[in-house]
């Protein structure tokens, strides 16, 4: 008999020791804990251990703590902001195994990588920033309550949301799936763009997605891929839902297109409800974080971003004017682009070639083993959890500027790690009696014919 | 004692494995004939959890048999003696919290349960108490305080590691700046556990802080601190630990069966355990009980503790030690003499009787008569003279191979070439260690078994193979293309089985 526990989320807390520095003052240094039923003083003591094992390790080092093992839990620690300490803790899973009477529990540690969950953390705040702006700023403009119902009012929310089981090495990528465009195309949305810049001077940043894939972006690296998180794990599964129980499209007065609001107005005859439209926080290259509307418009299967000033007052005169000229000629463009993909598409030799893929310079990824409904059958999270080794030993533990890591498991699964100026690709071939040499045959073929463009050293 | 017809699936068939490619243990290069000289290397796992109770009433209860005069030099001691740390101990200034004492590689703490310091490798432990203390108190929360109870491992930050290990009633604490995984670090540290256990014993650990729970027991530890030294620092040095094999020093087939008749003929002495020839810090050869053997980790400590004590080498020592994985209660009694004025060959048996040593002594006289008459001292001293018991990487006479491990696992013995340009200097050979220690660590941690690792990097390609009988590690230059490396891999394996008689210990007889 065998009862299986995948990993688990056991608590998650953000605390600041500074705001507690007192003898009885403690419970001050919490600003958000989940979950909120636990008694304050097991809050307390959680605290202050992740001080004295912070304490500790900075007796030695100035690298701010990471991580804390202990046989059935992982807890993993990230430095948001100065002294504003993030930590999660997480339930290892295992395995419980009834022989003659007696549990016998094999936790499995080795299937949480640190670095992979601490990428989760990463990015919970990461996504927390860009609504609310920095814990910093929070509590400069506003008090530390204000900053305490924040917290509480997006991470309550979002940690739920969380699927611990299915993270993996893209999460440690963090990056965006490009689509590249013919000329013609590029030419004729860099256009439109401009004009529409010119004509709204109010609109900061635009971003352009199809299908998923990033086309045009404005934006800065760090934000854009903030924002591409938001958009393709929260935002577009969240209107999919929402379109199978809608009514048909809206059709504007002059002619009709295919366009209308996500975030923003629903109903263009409707001028009193301006619908949910956020605030972003952008952090740009500057130091202070600056504040937009953001106001999602979507045509066919383009979806377009628009970053508007932060210090205006929107009215709905404005939404319209956008919906008259954005609609049009995002529809056209979405339709160009759906026939150009459709023309590319029957290459199904893709389909054998199971890779991963990416590049730092501009955080490209790129995957054939996962879809939207997880990974594809043949691929182990097994597999993938050596991939997210590999590429941790390629950084970290070898150091090597360029080089190449080939791996053979015990069930005949090669995996080929190669990291060339800046760009990384994983490739796993499954294939019995194979040898070495064959593989590396296999891989250069593969390589030349999908990454053709692109020098791995041999 | 026949010899089996050696076949070694792989040798050849070339570019690579064709079939199935594991090699069946017994069936390696360098594989025994019969039953296995060492105990498997247990997996990490078995080795981790408590050591077993005493099995048998007899060997029972030594502690109380070392002398107490032993004891009474350290009880007038405070602390440590200041003179067993300066040879260790780099010049840094004193204020243990300084710039260079944090720079220090690897660093090791040792407390009681209590929280009293015990150990500490760099410093004076008496300085480093209030660490100590918050380590005791990190380690107690978990245990005995979390719900529900839980075991606190280890903890990241950047490039370092802090490697917990709880054993009732010691904590060791390890702070590392290597890449050594987490479980190599937690290896280290049992290997540390398991010296200061074959000092004292387990059971008597026990029973002096069941009584005080504040017991001090740096004053029965004093001599014990050069050897954890020392221990550290090969360590650092050699692949030995973390592969969990012995190095056997290469000698002539003919010699070594003569070495084995002499040594089984003089130690078929009741109560005698073992019978171990050491020379050069490599085993020669080993004479057991039948049913009994050693663990690697126990040679390790032997050739540590030959190594530690100078005092060893002036005449014939009868020492009480404790090994810790053949019987963790109780003291063994060796028996340790040089068989040569250089102090190079070391005869050692073990009994659990104390009152052997006259006997042992005449075994002694016996064995050295009989090897010295048959010229095997003069063969084992010539092996090791210029280069002989070492061989270099160019011997092999592939050139793309700049150096390699090579372990058996049926014996748990491991061979290795000298290590030669490029890796020349000590930080170059430490580099390559820690590259050694990767693949290592890749080849073994993973929850899927990893069989094969080829890595090209800036200064060297590495190839790690592991199957059911061997493993073995080759540092290629990095220009060798992988045909080159599959096929200089099978070199490597024909020519390691055709001079395995040489290189490993076949024959291993049991009195």
């Amino acid at each position: 008999m065998t009862a299986k526990k995948e990993v688990s989320l056991i608590n998650f807390f953000i605390f600041n020791a500074k705001f507690g520095p007192k003898e009885g003052d403690e419970h001050k240094k919490i600003l958000f804990y989940f979950p909120h039923s636990v008694p304050l003083d097991t809050k307390i003591k959680q605290i202050g251990l992740c001080e004295a094992i912070i304490t500790f390790t900075a007796t030695f080092t100035d690298h701010p703590c990471e991580s804390l093992h202990t046989h059935k839990t992982r807890q993993l620690f990230f430095q948001a902001e100065p002294d504003f300490w993030t930590v999660m803790t997480l339930g290892v899973p295992s395995i419980e195994k009834i022989v003659e009477g007696q549990t016998h529990t094999d936790y499995r540690e080795e299937d949480i990588q640190d670095h992979v969950y601490r990428a989760v953390l990463q990015q919970t705040y990461n996504l927390y920033r860009l609504f609310n702006g920095t814990f910093q700023s929070t509590l400069t403009k506003c008090d530390i309550e204000s900053l305490k119902q924040r917290l509480d009012h997006f991470f309550s929310k979002y940690l739920v949301t969380l699927r611990l089981n299915q993270v993996d090495i893209m999460t440690v990528f963090n990056g965006v799936q490009f689509l590249p465009l013919d000329k013609i195309s590029y030419l004729r949305l860099q256009c439109f763009i401009n004009q529409m810049e010119m004509i709204f001077p109010q609109i900061r940043y635009s971003v352009v997605l199809y299908n998923n894939h990033l086309v045009w972006s404005g934006l800065e690296q760090e934000d854009m891929r903030v924002l591409y998180y938001y958009l393709t794990a929260s935002l577009l599964p969240a209107i999919t839902e929402q379109d199978f129980s809608t009514a048909p499209l809206v059709t504007s007065a002059e002619g009709s297109h295919f366009g209308r609001f996500v975030l923003g107005p629903p109903d263009l005859q409707n001028e009193k409800n301006l619908g949910r439209i956020s605030r972003v926080h952008l952090a740009g290259c500057e130091q202070e974080m600056e504040e937009c509307f953001l106001v999602v418009y979507r045509a066919l299967g383009a979806l377009m971003c628009l970053l508007i000033q932060g210090d205006q007052q929107l009215d709905f005169d404005l939404f319209q004017k956008i919906d008259k000229f954005v609609g049009p000629q995002l529809s056209a463009i979405a339709s160009d682009i759906a026939e150009l993909t459709s023309r590319k598409n029957p290459s199904s030799t893709e389909m054998q070639f199971k890779y991963v893929y990416f590049n730092r310079m501009n955080f490209a990824q790129k995957t054939s083993i996962h879809t939207s409904n997880g990974l594809t059958p043949s691929v182990s999270s097994d597999v993938l959890r050596l991939i997210a080794d590999i590429h941790n030993d390629l950084n970290t533990v070898t150091q090597v500027e360029d080089g190449e890591t080939i791996v053979k498991t015990s069930n005949d699964s090669w995996i080929v790690g190669k990291k060339s100026d800046q760009r990384e690709v994983y490739i796993i071939i499954h294939q019995k009696n194979a040898n070495l040499i064959e593989i590396n045959e296999e891989v250069k073929r593969l390589c030349s014919t999908h990454f053709n463009n692109i020098f791995f050293l041999d | 004692m026949s010899r089996n017809s050696s076949r070694c699936s792989n040798s050849s068939s070339s570019g690579g494995d064709k079939n199935d490619d594991d090699v069946l243990e017994g069936e390696e290069p360098g594989a025994v004939y019969d039953g296995s000289i060492v105990v498997q290397s247990k997996p990490f796992n078995a080795i981790t959890t408590f050591l077993q109770p005493p099995t048998e009433g007899d060997k029972a209860d030594s502690g109380s048999v070392v002398s107490d005069d032993v004891l009474t030099d350290d009880e007038k001691n405070g602390g440590v003696s200041p003179e067993l740390m300066v040879n260790e101990v780099p010049e840094f200034d004193d204020d243990w919290r300084s710039a260079s004492w944090k720079k220090q590689k690897k660093h090791v703490f040792i407390m009681s349960y209590a929280g009293k310091p015990i150990y500490t490798r760099y410093g004076d432990e008496d300085q480093q108490a209030a660490l100590m203390g918050v380590l005791q108190t990190l380690v107690m929360y978990f245990s005995h305080m979390a719900e529900p109870r839980d075991t606190l491992l280890c903890s990241c930050a950047g490039g370092h590691k802090f490697v917990f290990l709880g054993r009732d009633p010691l904590i060791l604490v390890l702070a590392s700046h290597t890449d050594a995984s987490q479980n190599q670090l937690t290896m280290e540290l049992m290997y540390v556990y398991y010296q200061i256990i074959s000092t004292l014993t387990a059971k008597r650990i026990r029973n002096i802080f069941e009584k005080h729970k504040n017991y001090d027991l740096r004053r029965m530890l004093s001599g014990a601190e050069r050897q954890i030294n020392n221990l550290l620092d090969a360590t650092e040095h050699d692949p030995c630990f973390f592969l969990g094999a012995v190095r056997c020093l290469p000698l002539e087939l003919s010699v070594r069966d003569t070495i084995a008749q002499a040594m089984a003929q003089f130690s078929k002495v009741k109560d005698l355990v073992f019978s171990i020839l050491i020379a050069h810090n490599q085993l020669v050869m080993y004479i057991r009980l039948k049913n009994y053997a050693l663990h690697p980790i126990e040679i390790h400590l032997i050739l540590n503790l030959l190594v530690a004590s100078e005092s060893l080498k002036t005449s014939e020592t009868w020492t009480p030690i404790c090994l810790p994985l053949f019987e963790p209660n109780g003291f063994v009694y060796a028996h340790i003499s040089y068989l040569d004025e250089t102090c190079n060959i070391c005869l050692l048996m073990i009994t659990v009787n104390e009152n052997l040593f006259h006997t042992l002594s005449n075994c002694r006289r016996l064995i050295a008569e009989k090897l010295t008459h048959f010229g095997c001292l003069k063969a084992i001293q010539g092996s090791a003279k210029e280069n002989k018991s070492q061989y270099k990487a160019s011997d092999v006479g592939i050139p793309e191979i700049h150096h390699f491990l090579y372990k058996t696992k049926s014996a748990s013995l491991l061979t290795s070439p000298m290590y030669e340009a490029p890796y020349s200097s000590q930080s170059e050979q430490d580099r390559l260690l820690s590259l050694y220690q990767y693949v290592h660590q890749r080849l073994h941690n993973s929850r899927l078994p990893v069989r094969l690792l080829f890595h090209v990097g800036k200064s060297e390609a590495l190839l790690g193979r592991v199957t059911s009988g061997f493993e073995l590690y080759i540092a290629f230059t990095p220009f060798v293309s992988k045909g080159a490396a599959v096929n200089a891999m099978d070199k490597l394996l024909r020519w390691i089985k055709k001079e395995e008689d040489r290189l490993f210990i076949r024959n291993s007889p049991t009195i």
